[in-house]
C-alpha cells in the first residue's frame, strides 16, 4: 500500500524532480504505475532537452548591421580607428577606470605589434592574393605578444581590489571571447576586409584594455 | 527560444543594441554576465510576447492557462510511455508550443542548464517561481508531446485503412 495518494505525490513531483525523494514517495513510487510513468515521462523530457542546446555563433550579418544600426542611431562613430578607440572607452566608463597617466611597458609592446599588424592592409592593392596567404603570419605573432602582454599585466595586478581585478579579468574574457569570433570569421572568409579590420579592432581592444589594467596595477588601487 | 535561425540573430543583434543603449543603467550591482542575460531574455520574451498577440507579465503568461477552461488531463497511463517516442525534433516542435515564461524558464534550466537561483536574477522573479514554471512546463510539455503521439497514431490507422482499402 502507498504511504500517501497520487494527489499528495503530485503536490510534491517538482521537489521530486528537483531531487528530494523522501521515503513515502518512493514507497508511493514503487507501488504506483500511473505516477511511475509520469516521473518517466518528465525524466525523458529532462534528458532529451539537453540535446536541444545549440553551441551557435551568429552569422557575420548581425556584426555588420549591429555596427551600421549603432552607426546610425550615433552610439559609435563610423571610421575603424574611432570605433575602437570609442569601444576601448566605453569599456573603460563601464568599469569606472582612472585615466591613463602613462603607458606601461604591456601596453607599448601590444601597441606596436598593432602597429605591425596594421601596415599589413596597406600593401594588399599590390598583391591582394600575398596579403591574405600572410594574414595569418602576421596575426599570429600580434597574438602571442598579446598573451604576453596580458600574462605581465595579470602579475601586476597583485595589489588592486579583488573586485576590480575580477570585474577587469571578466571585461578581458569578453574581449578575448570577440577575438575568437573575429579570428573565425577570417579563417572561413579570409578575402572579407572586413573580417579583417574586425579582427585588427578586437586586438586594438584588447590593448587598451590591457593598457588600462596595467595602469590600475600600476596606482596599485 | 524562438526555434529559428533567422529569428534569433536578428534578436542576437536587437539584444547587442539594448547593451549599447542601457550600458550606463549597470550599476554593478550583479554580475555582469547576468545583467546581459537579464536583458537579452528580455529582448526574446518582449518578441514572444508579442508573437502572441498579447502583452502580459509572466505570472499571466504562464498561469493564465490553467484558467483557460482546457480539460485536466489524465496524468498519466501505461498505455502512453513518451519513452522511446520523443527525439529532439518533437521535443523542439513541442517547446515552440509553450506559452513564452514557460518557454524561457525550461531553455534557461534544462537546455541551457541554469541554476533556479541563476534564472532568478535573470527572469526578476523568486526561486520557487522559477522551479514552479520549470515543473508546469515539463507537464505541458508531456500532454503536447502526448498529444503528438496519439496524433501520429491516428494517421498511422488512417494510412494503414486506406492502404487496405486499396487493396480490396
Amino acid at each position: 500500500m502507498s504511504a500517501f495518494p497520487c494527489s499528495e505525490f503530485l503536490n510534491r513531483l517538482d521537489q521530486w524532480m528537483e531531487g528530494e525523494r523522501p521515503s513515502e514517495a518512493r514507497a508511493h513510487l514503487r507501488d504506483c504505475p500511473r505516477c511511475r510513468a509520469l516521473v518517466r515521462d518528465l525524466e525523458t523530457i529532462q534528458h532529451t532537452a539537453q540535446a536541444l542546446a545549440i553551441d551557435a555563433e551568429p552569422s557575420p550579418r548581425v556584426w555588420h548591421s549591429l555596427r551600421a544600426q549603432l552607426v546610425e542611431e550615433g552610439l559609435i562613430r563610423t571610421g575603424r580607428r574611432g570605433w575602437a578607440h570609442d569601444l576601448a572607452g566605453w569599456l573603460g566608463e563601464t568599469f569606472a577606470l582612472v585615466p591613463r597617466p602613462a603607458l606601461a611597458g604591456a601596453y607599448l609592446v601590444a601597441l606596436i605589434t598593432i602597429g605591425i599588424a596594421l601596415s599589413g592592409p596597406a600593401g594588399r592593392h599590390a598583391n591582394e592574393a600575398r596579403w591574405i596567404s600572410g594574414t595569418e603570419s602576421s596575426t599570429q605573432p600580434l597574438s602571442a605578444q598579446l598573451d604576453t602582454a596580458e600574462r605581465d599585466t595579470i602579475s601586476s595586478l597583485r595589489e588592486v581590489d579583488p573586485v576590480v581585478t575580477a570585474s577587469l579579468h571578466d571585461n578581458l574574457a569578453i574581449v578575448d571571447n570577440y577575438i575568437a569570433l573575429c579570428e573565425k570569421s577570417v579563417r572561413e572568409e579570409p578575402e572579407n576586409e572586413v573580417a579583417r579590420d574586425y579582427l585588427y579592432d578586437a586586438y586594438q581592444q584588447k590593448a587598451d584594455l590591457l593598457a588600462q589594467m596595467s595602469e590600475r596595477g600600476g596606482d596599485g588601487r | 527560444m524562438v526555434g529559428n535561425t533567422a529569428e534569433a540573430e536578428d534578436l542576437t543583434q536587437e539584444a547587442f543594441l539594448q547593451l549599447f543603449r542601457k550600458i550606463s543603467t549597470f550599476r554593478g550591482e550583479s554580475a555582469f554576465s547576468t545583467w546581459l542575460h537579464r536583458l537579452a531574455v528580455n529582448v526574446v520574451l518582449m518578441k514572444l510576447r508579442k508573437k502572441s498577440g498579447k502583452e502580459t507579465s509572466l505570472e499571466q503568461v504562464t498561469e493564465g492557462d490553467e484558467e483557460s477552461g482546457t480539460p485536466r488531463r489524465d496524468f498519466g497511463g501505461p498505455d502512453l510511455k513518451l519513452t522511446g517516442s520523443i527525439d529532439r525534433v518533437n521535443l523542439q516542435r513541442a517547446v515552440e508550443q509553450l506559452p513564452p515564461g514557460y518557454k524561457a524558464v525550461f531553455v534557461l534550466h534544462d537546455v541551457q542548464g541554469y541554476e533556479h537561483n541563476e534564472i532568478a536574477e535573470i527572469m526578476g522573479c523568486s526561486i520557487g517561481n522559477s522551479k514552479s514554471q520549470l515543473h508546469k512546463a515539463r507537464m505541458r510539455l508531456r500532454d503536447l508531446l502526448h498529444e503528438a503521439v496519439r496524433e501520429k497514431a491516428r494517421e498511422e490507422r488512417r494510412a494503414a485503412g486506406s492502404a487496405s482499402g486499396g487493396e480490396d
